[in-house]
């Protein structure tokens, strides 16, 4: 019996034994094999039918669903279901299988971008990478009705910003974007406001230039393969005094033939093309561009809202610029951009006049209170002197006699590699004409100033400025000359005040230009004292000498 | 067989009657429980006292500053400003955007909300406490949710109301933003009972600044009326501070002693209402205004265009100028990292120095919002003398000065935003003076295109036409909802249309 029992337990004791494997196996555990659960572009479509399934279609069509489901960075613009419908309503057909396999691929390039861009790096111009289809999407704001939305290319609103997939960005937009079809010479063709400028192109040729479309174009600068235009309407030219073409010829034509590169009529139609596609937001981001007139800058700068060419002022006097009208530009053609000026520009033609530059006088010093006779220390930022981060420039008002304006300003510098001082530094000169200048550093001399190597637009100048060094004392001013010194103040007593020249330099645009120094050498030491009063351009043909200036800023001519 | 039975039930008993005591013992043994608090009267000045310190907390007053300041045109960026600055200050917001989180304004609403419901039930526990107490703690819980609200108000405009604590996780519960009538109605209600019921003296200055007052309930009231267009209101509740005598303003010959003591000693004469940081509790300052690695400097048009400079006859300045609210030398926000002030060598703070208090209000912003009040009451004349005021004592120069006539209410509204900017130059209102002023009428003073200038003064030459745009879009004056928020808020939450 009580074996029985005993069986009868083991019994008992297997079985339950067996089920509890089986109830235990039965479950099975979920393991995660992903280590991300979001989609792709292509799953975030698929995800939302409602929403993309016309435009996922496409992506089938055009078999592109696969590289936009594969890992990557793309930014896509994937247009609603209601913007394909729209799109294919326009084109007369049912579905999308009935366009050409072709059109539809282009169509679908046009709406991604091989880079995440969200929309905080949405400017008013355009994005910073061209599309797949290689032409640019330029993006913007438009207000209706109290609401603002993101614009893209001025034909879409951004109906949903910024959703991140796996591979990239994605914004819904409600209409499709359409690349632009026309050249910016088929465009100015079109436009009537601009007969006499599309005659220009005609007459100088400079029409098939603008003709040629990015991947045709075999310029070997990749950014000249765009153009961008800045047309003059009729208006503009009739209120300037040419009512018609042959009124702008015979102002300009010179030679009789407006297509000899020499001519003036044809370098004027030239100063208004610029390279690259240029929209107003990168026309304002930059002070000068160059334009495909051989050394010719137009300057641009933005006052009130409007963006003007050429508003500039010259040696003291002011010119008044040309606007670029905002809402009749930034059209978009197939090879770059056309804008239209609400004026009359054109070249101007100066003669290098002499600069002399006081590097204290900044403007974001001239506003303080400390400026007249006072002290600024621990400058670290101004707009048009640039140094070595971590390093702060002192601004000394009371500079004393010798001085121009009293005034001047003070960098550590060094060449050996201290951390205690910079190694260089960089000023934005005023505007130069062009021509042939020689440079002058006017400084207070400090016995312990590193040698600088000077540096115009990135070329050497030919000689080394020694700040450590003092002025010549009772030599003729034409023997200093020939040293490479010179008195730039009535103080001719104090030799620790010094004109030091540098080089001759060849100044190709006419725009400002970058004047950098660097440390290279020791030739006293480590200075705490780099003071630097002015720096002088001087056109090679004229007296370098003379003028002075008195303490007070005031004018010394040659006696 | 019989021992071990006996002595296993004795061990069993001595175990369970042994182990009773302390094992089952729910409650905290170093700590105090809901049911516990609320007893005394002391409990309720500690929970009190709770409030407070909860606005010391980071980051709600540096939230308060870059709410109130970087999407207007006073303070420009360094290379430390975070992305999520620099893109309130260009106008680049998205509802990801750290700053679009509010929980720090709610979590001392909580606090408000906690001694508003419970604060009453300890006057049948403790016999010492009197209607009259409770009612003035009940009042300075009131005045800090108004003001929590109002902040709230100002910088989303439709905001959730939240009026119970939420003690545990159970009480947690989602709700929808309510419009901005509701929430301006409810702060009204909040400040009148704090009104009727808050003290008007603790007894010491430092308490009188730091607490909430009758006056500082006027001067809230005076702020949210103004706000509400309710000039009438506004301009009672300014009387009530004018007339109460027990304010003015600090009024020096020497720049730098009026520095001194208006924002180095603070607490003056002038002061209603500051947040009391002190050597235990530093205020955030010197990590965005004092330090080489600070986020925050003094935009270029603030002494060029603001205060500007008499390059002629450099011995008149602006006491508020450079010196005071700025150093020019080296950009530096000065009111809160300045040790000293005036013309001569100035001195920053050292790191363990940066107590400066956030002035809520001072005497100066009643004069200013009873004129602006004035104003709109069509009593034009009276606001310019009070501006007048305003002036002479801050020296001002004659480049600021403007003329509108009496009859010239946006005239003299624009005279008056330019001088608050002055005035108060950093202490986190320039910008709700600008949507203030926006906003009047419904968008259609003059006001509304100041601030279309206004906002692109931090904007990128090439970003600037979008962000005017977008602030042609009215609620794009208003932050968005925290996207966390609207997850968490299951669907409740509504995001601004703007962002959506």
């Amino acid at each position: 019996m009580k074996e029985l029992k005993k069986n009868a337990f083991a019994m008992i004791l297997g079985m339950s034994c067996v089920i509890l494997v089986y109830l235990s196996a039965c479950k099975k555990d979920n393991i995660v094999y992903e280590t991300t659960s979001d989609v792709n572009i292509t799953g975030y479509l698929d995800n939302h039918p409602d929403e993309f399934s016309e435009f996922r279609k496409i992506l089938d069509l055009t078999k592109t669903a696969a590289f936009l489901g594969a890992y990557g960075e793309y930014t896509l613009f994937a247009p609603t279901n209601s913007a394909v419908d729209a799109y294919l309503k326009e084109k007369g057909v049912s579905s999308a299988d009935q366009i050409p396999a072709k059109d539809l691929l282009d169509l679908v390039r046009y709406h991604i971008l091989q880079d995440t861009i969200g929309t905080t790096a949405f400017t008013d111009g355009k994005l910073p990478r061209l599309t797949m289809y290689g032409q640019f999407l330029i993006t913007g704001t438009a207000n209706a009705g109290g609401v603002t939305k993101i614009t893209v290319n001025r034909q879409a609103n951004i109906v949903k910003a910024n959703i991140l997939t796996g591979n990239g960005i994605i914004h819904s937009i409600d209409q499709v974007l359409k690349p632009a079809k026309f050249t910016v010479a088929q465009m100015v063709d079109a436009d009537e406001r601009l007969s006499i400028f599309k005659q220009l192109l005609r007459e100088t040729h400079l029409y098939d230039s603008l003709n040629v479309l990015p991947a045709d174009n075999t310029d070997p600068d990749s950014t000249g393969r765009w153009k961008t235009l800045i047309a003059e309407p009729d208006e503009a030219l009739a209120a300037a005094g040419f009512p018609s073409y042959q009124a702008l010829k015979d102002r300009y034509c010179k030679t009789g033939n407006p297509q000899n590169p020499h001519d003036s009529l044809y370098l004027f139609a030239l100063y208004h093309i610029l390279p690259d596609a240029k929209y107003l937001a990168d026309i304002v981001s930059s002070t000068s561009h160059r334009t495909y007139a051989p050394f010719e800058v137009i300057t641009t700068k933005e006052k009130n809202q409007k963006v003007l060419v050429n508003d500039d002022e010259f040696n003291g006097v002011y010119e008044p610029g040309v606007e670029i009208v905002r809402n009749q530009s930034d059209n978009s053609a197939a090879n770059g951009v056309l804008h239209l000026a609400a004026g009359h520009f054109t070249i101007k033609v100066r003669n290098p006049v002499a600069v002399y530059y006081d590097v204290a006088e900044q403007p974001e010093l001239k506003s303080q209170p400390a400026f007249n006779g006072g002290v600024i220390n621990g400058i670290t930022k101004l707009d048009a002197i640039r140094w070595e981060s971590g390093y702060t420039i002192n601004y000394q008002g009371n500079a004393g006699a010798g001085h121009f304006k009293g005034n001047r300003l003070q960098l550590p510098m060094a060449a050996a590699a201290s951390t205690k001082r910079a190694h260089w530094i960089e000023f934005v000169t005023p505007m130069l004409v062009r021509g042939k200048y020689k440079i002058w550093v006017c400084y207070r001399a400090n016995s312990r100033a590193p040698l600088l190597q000077g540096y115009f637009d990135g070329a050497p100048l030919s000689r080394i400025l020694n700040m450590a060094e003092y002025n010549l004392k009772n030599v003729s001013d034409a023997e200093m000359e020939g040293a490479g010194f010179k008195w730039h103040t009535d103080v001719t007593s104090n030799n620790a005040i010094v004109s030091r020249y540098l080089g001759t330099v060849d100044v190709k645009t006419t725009d400002k230009h970058l004047l950098r120094f660097e440390g290279v050498g020791t030739a006293g030491g480590d200075a705490n004292g780099t003071w630097w009063d002015m720096i002088h351009f001087i056109p090679v043909d004229q007296d370098q000498i003379w003028p002075r200036f008195h303490t007070n800023g005031t004018i010394i001519n040659k006696p | 067989m019989k021992k071990i039975l006996v002595c296993s039930i004795v061990l069993t008993l001595v175990l369970c009657t042994s182990s009773c005591n302390k094992w089952l013992e729910l409650k905290p043994q170093d700590g105090i429980t809901g049911g516990d608090f609320w007893k005394t009267k002391e409990q309720v000045q500690a929970a009190v006292t709770g409030i407070y310190a909860s606005l010391l907390k980071d980051p709600l007053v540096n939230n308060l500053f870059v709410w109130g300041e970087l999407r207007a045109d006073m303070i420009a960026a360094t290379t430390r400003t975070t992305i999520d600055e620099q893109n309130l200050m260009t106008t680049n917001i998205l509802s990801s955007n750290g700053y679009t989180n509010w929980g720090i304004v709610y979590s001392t609403i909580n606090y408000c909300n906690t001694v508003i419901k419970f604060a009453p039930q300890v006057l049948k526990s403790d016999p010492t406490l009197s209607q009259d107490e409770l009612d003035a703690y009940m009042a300075e819980a009131y005045g800090i949710r108004g003001l929590m609200y109002f902040y709230l108000l100002r910088v989303f405009g439709e905001v959730p109301l939240k009026l119970d604590p939420s003690s545990s996780d159970k009480d947690i519960e989602r709700i929808a933003k309510s419009s901005k009538d509701e929430v301006s109605r409810q702060i009204i209600s909040d400040l009148d009972f704090a009104d009727k019921h808050a003290f008007i003296t603790y007894g010491s200055t430092a308490k009188d600044k730091g607490r909430i007052t009758k006056y500082t309930v006027n001067a809230m009231q005076a702020d949210v009326y103004l706000w509400m267009e309710d000039y009438q209101k506004a301009l009672d509740a300014c009387d009530k501070l004018v007339n109460s005598g027990k304010f003015g303003l600090i009024t020096e010959s020497s720049q730098s002693r009026w520095f001194s003591i208006l924002y180095y000693l603070q607490n003056s004469n002038e002061s209603i209402f500051e947040i009391q940081f002190d050597k235990q509790r530093l205020n955030p300052f010197y990590n965005m205004f004092g330090a080489s690695t600070r986020r925050f400097e003094v935009n270029p048009v603030v002494m060029d265009e603001i205060y500007t400079v008499n390059i002629e006859n450099p011995s008149l300045y602006d006491f508020r100028g450079n010196g005071a609210s700025v150093n020019s030398s080296i950009n530096v926000v000065w009111k809160y990292a300045g040790a000293n002030g005036g013309q001569g060598d100035l001195e920053g703070r050292s790191i363990d120095d940066y107590t400066s208090h956030w002035i809520v209000y001072r005497y100066a912003d009643i004069l200013l919002m009873k004129a602006e009040a004035l104003t709109w009451l069509g009593k034009g004349a009276e606001a310019l003398s009070l501006v007048k005021t305003i002036r002479a004592r801050a020296h001002a120069l004659a480049a600021t000065e403007q003329n509108p006539d009496p009859e010239d209410q946006e005239g003299i509204s624009d005279y008056i935003l330019s001088e608050r900017a002055r005035e108060f130059a950093f202490e986190g209102k320039r910008w709700f003076d600008v949507l203030r002023h926006a906003k009047r009428n419904n968008y259609s003073t003059s006001a509304f295109n100041r601030m279309l200038d206004i906002v692109v003064v931090n904007a990128p030459g090439n970003s600037q036409q979008a962000v005017r745009n977008k602030y042609r879009d009215f609620n794009s004056h208003y932050l968005p909802v925290n996207a966390d928020e609207l997850t968490r808020g299951g669907g409740l939450l509504e995001q601004n249309p703007f962002y959506k």
